[in-house]
Parts: C-alpha cells; sequence; structure tokens
C-alpha cells in the first residue's frame, strides 16, 4: 500500500518536472481527466442505464412520426434511398454534436455548480487537455450508445444498416470531430461568460437539428433559409459523412466538399483553441471564472 | 407557536408557493421562452422530414393515414399538449429535489403546511405555464392556418385543464421517486419521452403495437391529444366525447390518490431514515 503510494508520488514529481516531455505531461493529464470523468460517469448507474434507454427511444419516436408522410413501407426500399437509413445517421450526427454542446461545454458549467472550477483551473495542467478527457470518455460512451442502437436498428429494420466506403466514412468522421472539438471548446469558453446556458445550448441544438441537414437533406429547406445552411460548417461535415456511410449526393462536387470540410475542421479546432484561452484570461482580469 | 390552520392560511400558502414560482420562471425567461418555442421547433422538424421521406406526396400520405390534411394543426396539438406533460413533470416532480439540492427542502417540510397543500401550489404555477403554452402554441397556430376553428379553442382548452389533473397525480408520483432515488433528471427525460411516443404526439396511437395501445389507455394525454384535434380539427363538441371525458375524469381521480398515497409512504420513510438531506 506504502510502496504503491509513494510510486504514485514519484509519477507526480516526474510528470511535473521540468525535464519531462510536453507529450508525456500531456498524455498524462489526459489519462487523469478520462479517469476522473469515467469514475464521475460510472458512479451514476441510472445515468448510464438511463442514456442507453433515451437515445434509441428518440431515434424510434421520430421515425414513427415519420412514417404518416411516407408513401410505402421504408423497409420496401432500398438501404441506400431509405429515409429510416438517412435519419439513422441523423441521430448519430445528434448523438456526437451532444458531445460539443453538452459535453465538453458542460465539463466547465458542472465545476462551476460544483464550486469546484477554482481548483480545477488552479491544478498544473493544461484545462484544454482536462476538458478534452471529458470529451474522451463522452466519446466513448456514445459509440457504445451508437454501436447499441445499430444493432436494434438492425434488429427491428432487418440489415438497414449500411456503410458505402468505410475509408472514407472514418476519414470524414474524423474531420467532423475535429471540427467538434473546436466548436466544444468555443462552446465550453462561452460557459464562463453566459448564465443561460441551458437555453442557449438548447437552441444551438435545435439550430444544429433543423439548419444542418442532419435529419432531412438542406434541400428541402426553402430558399432564403437555405443559405444560412450552406454557411454552416456542419452542415458540410454532416454531407461529407453520409456521402461516404450511403453514398447520397453532396452539396459541392465531392472533391471540393473534401477540401472544403479539411479546411473548416483545421480553422474551427484552431478558432476554439484561441477563443477558449481568450475567454480564460478575460474571465481571469474580471473575476468571472466560477461565475454561475 | 403559532398554529396555522384553516381555509385562509391554505390559501395563504397556495399562493406564496404559486408565486415563489411564478418569480423563478420569471428570473430565468430563457427556459420559458424554450418551453413556448420547442412545439414549433419540434413541430418543423417533423414536418421538415416527413416532406423528405414523403416528397410531393407527403401531404396525401399523412391524410390518408390521420384524415386530416392540416398537418401542421394536427401536429402542433400534439407538441403542445407534451410540452404541457414536459412542463408540469419537470416541475411538480422535480421541485422537490431542486429544493435538496438547495438545502432548502427541510425547511419547507418544517413549516406549517400539509404536504398536499405544497404539491398543490406547486402545480398551480403550472396552470398558470401551460396556458401559456396553449395560448402561444395552439392559440396563435389555429388563428393564423385554421381560423374558423378558433371558437373551438375554449372546449379544447377545458380539457387541457382536465387533463392536468392526472398528470399532476403523474407528478406526485414522480415527486415520491425521486425523494427516494434521487437523480431525477433521467428519469424526467425518460419518462417524458415514453409520454411523447405512448401518447400519440405525432401520430395516431393506433400506429403502435397492441400491447402499447395498451399502455396508452392509461395514460391521460392521450386522450387529451385524441380530443383536442376531433376539437379543432373534425369540429367535435364535448358532448360528443363523453366517453373518452368519462374516462379523463376517472383517471384524474385516480392519479392523484395513488401519487399522493405512494409519496406519502415515501416521505414516511424517508423522514424515519434520514433520507431528505442525503442527495
Amino acid at each position: 500500500m506504502r510502496s504503491s503510494k509513494s510510486s504514485r508520488r514519484r509519477r507526480v514529481r516526474q510528470v511535473n518536472s521540468r525535464n519531462t516531455s510536453p507529450v508525456l505531461r500531456l498524455a498524462v493529464e489526459f489519462r487523469a481527466a478520462f479517469l476522473k470523468d469515467l469514475r464521475s460517469y460510472v458512479r451514476y448507474p441510472a445515468w448510464m442505464i438511463g442514456e442507453f434507454i433515451s437515445t434509441p427511444l428518440w431515434f424510434f419516436f421520430f421515425a414513427l412520426g415519420v412514417t404518416l408522410f411516407a408513401p410505402t413501407s421504408l423497409s420496401s426500399s432500398s438501404p441506400q434511398e431509405s429515409g429510416l437509413n438517412f435519419f439513422f445517421f441523423g441521430f448519430v450526427f445528434i448523438i456526437l454534436f451532444s458531445t460539443g454542446v453538452w459535453g465538453m461545454g458542460q465539463t466547465v458549467r458542472n465545476e462551476q455548480m460544483a464550486g469546484t472550477l477554482e481548483q480545477f483551473f488552479l491544478a498544473p495542467a493544461n484545462r484544454i487537455t482536462l476538458i478534452m478527457g471529458r470529451w474522451a470518455r463522452i466519446f466513448l460512451t456514445d459509440a457504445l450508445i451508437i454501436g447499441y442502437t445499430t444493432i436494434l436498428f438492425y434488429v427491428i429494420g432487418g440489415g438497414l444498416v449500411t456503410l458505402n466506403d468505410p475509408v472514407l466514412f472514418i476519414f470524414s468522421l474524423g474531420l467532423y470531430e475535429l471540427g467538434l472539438i473546436g466548436f466544444g471548446l468555443l462552446f465550453a469558453g462561452l460557459t464562463m461568460r453566459i448564465r443561460s446556458y441551458n437555453t442557449i445550448s438548447n437552441l444551438v441544438f435545435f439550430g444544429y437539428m433543423i439548419l444542418t441537414g442532419a435529419l432531412f437533406p438542406v434541400s428541402v429547406i426553402p430558399v432564403p433559409f437555405r443559405y444560412l445552411c450552406m454557411i454552416i460548417p456542419f452542415t458540410y461535415f454532416n454531407d461529407l459523412v453520409r456521402n461516404a456511410a450511403l453514398a447520397t449526393p453532396t452539396i459541392l462536387p465531392v472533391a471540393i466538399e473534401y477540401v472544403t470540410t479539411v479546411l473548416l475542421s483545421v480553422c474551427m479546432l484552431a478558432v476554439g483553441f484561441v477563443a477558449f484561452k481568450k475567454i480564460e484570461d478575460e474571465a481571469r482580469v474580471r473575476g468571472t471564472i466560477a461565475t454561475s | 407557536m403559532r398554529t396555522v390552520s384553516g381555509y385562509k392560511a391554505t390559501i395563504g400558502a397556495l399562493a406564496a408557493i404559486f408565486w415563489k414560482g411564478i418569480k423563478h420562471y420569471t428570473r430565468y425567461p430563457g427556459s420559458f421562452l424554450l418551453v413556448l418555442v420547442m412545439p414549433f421547433l419540434f413541430t418543423l422538424m417533423i414536418f421538415a422530414m416527413g416532406q423528405f421521406v414523403g416528397g410531393p406526396n407527403a401531404s396525401l400520405n399523412f391524410a390518408a393515414r390521420t384524415g386530416t390534411s392540416n398537418i401542421l394543426i394536427y401536429e402542433i396539438l400534439g407538441s403542445a399538449v407534451w410540452m404541457t406533460s414536459w412542463v408540469v413533470i419537470e416541475d411538480v416532480g422535480v421541485a422537490l429535489r431542486d429544493e435538496q439540492m438547495k438545502g432548502t427542502l427541510e425547511q419547507n417540510f418544517l413549516a406549517p403546511v400539509s404536504r398536499f397543500t405544497l404539491l398543490i401550489g406547486l402545480s398551480l404555477t403550472d396552470i398558470v405555464i401551460t396556458s401559456a403554452v396553449f395560448v402561444v402554441v395552439v392559440g396563435v397556430t389555429t388563428m393564423i392556418t385554421l381560423p374558423g376553428a378558433f371558437l373551438n379553442l375554449m372546449q379544447a382548452f377545458l380539457i387541457l385543464l382536465v387533463g392536468l389533473i392526472p398528470l399532476f397525480g403523474i407528478g406526485f408520483l414522480f415527486a415520491g421517486f425521486v425523494l427516494r432515488f434521487k437523480e431525477p433528471y433521467i428519469f424526467t427525460q425518460i419518462l417524458n419521452l415514453l409520454f411523447a411516443t405512448l401518447t400519440g404526439t405525432y401520430y395516431p396511437v393506433s400506429l403502435l403495437p397492441y400491447w402499447v395501445q395498451f399502455v396508452s389507455g392509461a395514460l391521460p394525454q392521450t386522450y387529451v391529444v385524441e380530443d383536442m384535434r376531433r376539437i379543432v380539427i373534425a369540429n367535435q363538441t364535448l358532448v360528443s366525447m363523453y366517453g373518452s371525458i368519462f374516462i379523463l375524469l376517472a383517471l384524474a381521480v385516480t392519479y392523484p390518490t395513488l401519487g399522493y398515497a405512494v409519496f406519502k409512504i415515501i416521505e414516511k420513510k424517508a423522514s424515519a431514515t434520514g433520507e431528505f438531506s442525503k442527495y
């Protein structure tokens, strides 16, 4: 017992040493943040069970509502053209997007509400790594939920889930995640400035569902509003992932859309990092870091 | 110690709890705005998704399955009732948990006010909030898209008010469970979602499997949604729907009685085990 404590202390000293490589330090911080969040998550089993019940339920609830408009049985059409397949990926996008809004953004808010944000920020660790630890935990649990919902969907829908090009799918999903991390960091920063966090995150979430082609193509949206859709980066992320998975037509020519999406994800990541640091610095000056 | 009893004291307590709830809503206008906006957003989403799936024949397909081509009113009525139950479950069910988190539950329970008065007081605020939801969501939509049915809205509102009584009972039941099991937010989410799925928010209940329809039949919102649609869209009157109104009234007696009884049992246990201060 004593030896394990002393070895842990030694490890902490090593990590905090000036000679430690920044990469190792980041890795240790990231691991610690990830484990901290995982422990908090498994401490509340009701949340875990609830997430596993509610996520597929949302999907089936909307799918049932939409069947009223469908011409014939949805499963009778080819898998690629199936509306259900389209919605399924819509729900994957929504789950992933919630990581940015309620996952990363909520990290700061949760610590703020618990009164531990100051301790969190005073720790000799990179704040962004701490937030990324939470992102990693949510990504892991989201992947489990998506996998579980996919199996359910497969069982009920009779094998409708398709993946046209797995390599491009993973690549485009990676771009989506990079952009999302940038967006999540920006949102985490905003929590230090806005009081009505829940209201704003709900509105942003609805905006995402309606304006980015997550649940239906942007072509359904009337023209003046469609221009708004076209300036939201997530519209292109969703479009590209869906193209890789279902071979749906893209908004821009495929090659241009890939280039655009790579640029967008890099820009969003950079903007997220810079914005978070800037907002944090401002909040330090104003003394509003822990104002909830 | 001065004892507080009699109807005047009860009314005073009810008024105090009611105003506290209203102040809470006015202090956070963003969440109130969200309650008013969400039904429109959900309806818009379903509508757009439906247009995508159904293509040019979406409205015809919808009419063939529901008997009406007025998609907007059909869906908005479902959304409004769903939002009503959302508000009641969030407010009545979770209010005690919030007091627990703030450390004020003990003070509330030590006040010379019966628990029933406390729960009813919480419910009174929701009558105002749900009325606002009805006026803004249903009233405005009907006035714009189906002005001829505007006069029927009073009957639809009456149905909504009767439907609130069993819903409050479910809220009491939920409040008891929250005292016992804590962690209300995920339960709230699941319950709201179950209500939406089971009560025909965006589709007729007949679309559900038979055994699920049996569960739907035990939920007041199923009758409220169906009756409101019949009143506003099909021009029916309350008199012609006496069967479902009778069921709704029976549920209005059953749920509050059951909810309060369960709440009291859990509260009694919690007072013996010291659960009130645990969170």
